[in-house]
């Protein structure tokens, strides 16, 4: 029986997940990584590269790759116009229609490039179920995760994804609320649970009753555009400010200090104060290197923090509550391990909010929870979730008449009646919208489409009844039947930010010509990204502000000098292709670096006895 | 008022037309349904299974919303009862009998407000003066939901009783009354938003 699989397809990493026995596991692949970057870059000869191999190539090969492309995800041109100039890829395509990224002379859409991270997801699960001896390791069936924030063109973008992956998407279904369904598995979380989640893209937050198994979402809200991602960018300018560095001129450079921003986010999780270090810059001699207290970083990141409480109050107003009638507050995403947005969430909710499951791995675990439900068919947990945006029509004088409204719980439908306005006209305009403005045009255009083959009737007569159906994914079809006829209309909505069922088939057609699979490119890439688990397990120690102090203490000057050179070895072996070389730097290293694993282990526990902070210290697998 | 495939949402609930509903106890049927009828139980079924499946719990959600509502409640009963309100428009703009008197003084003492604005009065004695003027109204709306809440317990009295004659003149009673209501909610909105401007504007 072939295989179905949970995957949260996130702005910068992606996972599958499976129930085994009962419980859900996160899949790692061969080196034993459960996270894989979501990038994608092209290679010669049309090679496609997805994960730690692609994130490499963004330093060597920056406009061939592409990163964040969620954020592109069901989107215009015009929609990602002010970010744009700090990725290295080049975005085009035409207002009002679907964004094209371009990889070398490839021109791609973003459903394309989150397919081929899908496809690597499919790989790695299947390749985890032949190393367990499954004679039909297939997977062909997937429950993938969205942001609960994202409309319907964002939802449909994520389908065709799964599709051009050859994965059949069972169910959209939306972050927090994987993420609920995960932390609910033991029964031990009822009552009104908020989840926040705040990611590398897209920050959501939502409202959730859970009681007799039944995860129900009371209100959801959010903002599809917001997310550790900002707090990259945010870091990089303020190199740029420094330097002049200028990121259409230089787009290896940006990757590389876009690479050390990242790091130093991370130590300032942990630390007081953190070094951004870029080795090579343009124009300056010996490097960059700049220190960043936490304050100074509260200070830079605080606006984005503080973008994000005010979707908070909306959704506990919308579940008709109060903060102080929230009885748990569930942390998720990679961007909540900021010390500050812990601190500013436990302030709204006035209690402390807990992450005691790894809020990277939360969600996939929640996919793969509903995934067996779906193929199950056991009926302990049900989740009802909502439609996070209202949908309605554009009505006389550019105003939306709302159909469906936001915070419905999904399926949900609505119904219209049209008529004509002269006599015999036999077609309609339909515009649909969703969003909570008033005016069509502050609102999210989802597609337009022409009512046709109205009998021909004297105007008003006519009784056109037009259906809306919202789905367990939530997303939206569209009936329509003339009343008096009892004749139904068949409706073909063309999508304004998507790809119609034909560029699908087409882009299903190109992706298996190009799909091949080099067994010795593989792996070259494992060992690499083995070596690259060490070096930078090895380098995050050498950056602690407190090193120098340990390395008096504890080790040897020789050790010391042992581990630098080991790393300095392994550095420049990566550059290479070799193998054996690869192999032989790592061991060497990893020799290295064993007395100090063990030194930093004590340290760690000696700290924490005499009280100092050392904030969850372990629990950070980076 | 043509009703679902699935009569109407008192019946699809299994509750009696009655007005006072138990919050807790139509939330488990709530649950209690979704579990039967949930498109996630249904994906090894047939397309027809399926469908049927998405249409059930799609009303299940509508009815949910509306009969979990005190007033949304109320009002699908005025229209499965043939109660409705004429048009919904008529509700909106027409000022109700009982009002006119209310909303002609009211609108007076707007008028006298814009002029004290237009002559560079202080924004925050605006902002008290408009505060002043929407508390007669909303009283009226207190007293409102008052005779709301009565005349609904009535009705229900007269379900259990099966006084047929006395239930449609208190569903009649009713529908003039939320006609009003629905007025006076809208004009306390309004007044509330040139408030919230003059407040902005005293900041």
């Amino acid at each position: 029986m072939s295989k179905v699989v949970g995957i949260d397809l996130g702005t910068t990493n992606s996972l599958v997940a499976i129930v085994r026995d009962g419980r859900p596991v996160v899949l790692a692949d061969e080196s034993g990584d459960k996270l894989l970057p979501s990038i994608v870059s092209l290679g010669d000869l049309d090679t496609i590269y997805v994960g730690r191999e692609a994130q490499r190539r963004l330093l060597t090969d920056p406009s061939r790759t592409v990163y964040s492309v969620k954020r592109f995800m069901g989107r215009g041109i015009e929609d990602v116009a002010g970010e744009s100039r700090w990725f290295p890829f080049t975005v085009s395509g035409e207002a009002g229609g679907v964004v094209h990224i371009a990889l070398g002379d490839r021109d791609l859409t973003p459903p394309e490039v989150s397919g081929f991270i899908l496809r690597e997801l499919k790989r790695r699960a299947e390749a985890a179920f032949s190393a367990e001896g499954d004679f039909d390791p297939e997977v062909d069936r997937a429950v993938i995760t969205v942001p609960a924030y994202f409309n319907d063109a964002q939802r449909t973008a994520t389908r065709d994804a799964g599709r051009l992956a050859g994965l059949e998407v069972l169910r959209i279904i939306n972050e927090p609320t994987a993420a609920c369904l995960a932390y609910g598995l033991d029964q031990r979380h009822q009552g009104v649970i908020a989840v926040y989640d705040l990611g590398g893209g897209t920050f959501d937050i939502s409202i959730l009753k859970v009681e007799d198994g039944v995860f129900q979402v009371l209100s959801t809200n959010g903002d599809t555009h917001l997310g550790g991602d900002d707090v990259d960018r945010l870091l990089v300018e303020l190199v740029a400010a420094d330097t002049g560095l200028d990121p259409e001129q230089h787009r290896d450079a940006v990757q590389a200090v876009r690479k050390a921003v990242i790091q130093a986010k991370w130590d300032l999780s942990e630390f007081d104060a953190a070094d951004i270090v870029v080795d090579r810059l343009p124009g300056r001699d010996g490097g960059y290197r700049r220190r960043v207290t936490r304050a100074e970083f509260e200070a830079l990141v605080a606006p984005i923090v503080a973008r994000t409480l005010e979707p908070c109050r909306r959704a506990i107003e919308d579940a008709g509550l109060t903060a102080s009638q929230v009885d748990e507050v569930v942390l998720v995403g990679g961007s909540t391990r900021i010390p500050m947005v812990r601190r500013e969430v436990e302030r709204l909710f006035g209690k402390t909010p807990h992450s005691d499951i790894n809020p990277d791995e939360v969600v996939a675990l929640g996919a793969a929870v509903q995934a067996d439900i779906l193929v199950s068919g056991r009926r302990e947990m049900l989740l009802l979730d909502v439609t996070p945006l209202s949908l309605g029509i554009e009505t006389m004088g550019g105003i939306v008449s709302k159909i469906i409204l936001r915070n419905s719980t999904i399926p949900a439908s609505g119904s219209e009646m049209f008529t004509s306005f002269v006599d015999n006209q036999t077609a309609v305009d339909i515009h649909i919208l969703q969003g909570e403005r008033e005016m069509a045009v502050d609102n999210r255009s989802l597609g337009r489409f022409k009512l046709r083959g109205i009998p021909p009737m004297p105007a008003g007569l006519p009784r056109i009844q037009v259906r809306f159906q919202i789905d367990a994914n939530g997303i939206l079809s569209v009936h329509a039947r003339e009343l008096r006829t009892n004749i139904e209309q068949s409706i073909e909505v063309k999508p304004s930010y998507g790809l119609t069922d034909e560029e699908v088939e087409r882009m299903l057609i190109e992706s298996f010509e190009h799909a091949q699979e080099d067994v010795d490119a593989r792996m070259l890439i494992e060992i690499r990204n083995e070596a690259e688990t060490i070096l930078q397990a090895t380098e995050k120690t050498l950056r602690r502000p407190d090193f120098e102090e340990i390395a008096a203490a504890r080790l040897t000057s020789a050790e010391v000098t042992a581990i630098r050179e080991g790393l300095a070895e392994l550095a420049a072996a990566m550059s290479t292709a070799d193998r054996e070389a690869l192999r032989a730097k790592s061991q060497a290293l990893n020799d290295a670096t064993k007395h100090l694993a063990e030194v930093m282990m004590n340290w760690t526990v000696q700290a924490a006895l005499a009280g100092r902070t050392t904030a969850d210290v372990e629990s950070k697998g980076r | 008022m043509t009703l679902g495939r699935h009569g109407d949402y008192f019946l699809f609930f299994g509750l009696p037309r009655r007005l006072a509903v138990n919050q807790q106890d139509l939330e488990q049927r709530f649950r209690a349904l979704s579990r039967q009828f949930h498109p996630d139980y249904f994906y090894n079924s047939s397309s027809t299974e399926r469908l049927a499946s998405l249409e059930r719990s799609s009303y299940l959600n509508d009815a949910f919303r509306t009969l979990r509502d005190p007033i949304e409640r109320l009002e699908y009963l005025l229209k499965l009862e043939g109660f409705a309100p004429k048009e919904a428009h008529e509700s909106s703009t027409q000022v109700p009998p009982a009002l006119l008197e209310e909303v002609f003084e009211l609108n007076e003492e707007l008028e006298a407000i814009q002029e004290m604005r237009e002559g560079g009065a202080p924004a925050a004695d605006v902002a008290a003066r408009l505060d002043a003027a929407r508390k007669p109204i909303e009283s009226n709306l207190a007293e409102h939901e008052r005779q709301v809440s009565a005349l609904m317990a009535t009705h229900d009295q007269q379900w259990h009783d099966g006084d047929l004659a006395g239930r449609h003149a208190t569903l009649e009673a009713l529908r003039a009354l939320l006609v009003e209501r629905t007025y006076l909610t809208n004009l306390i909105a309004t007044v509330r938003r040139e408030v919230g401007g003059d407040a902005a504007a005293a900041r």
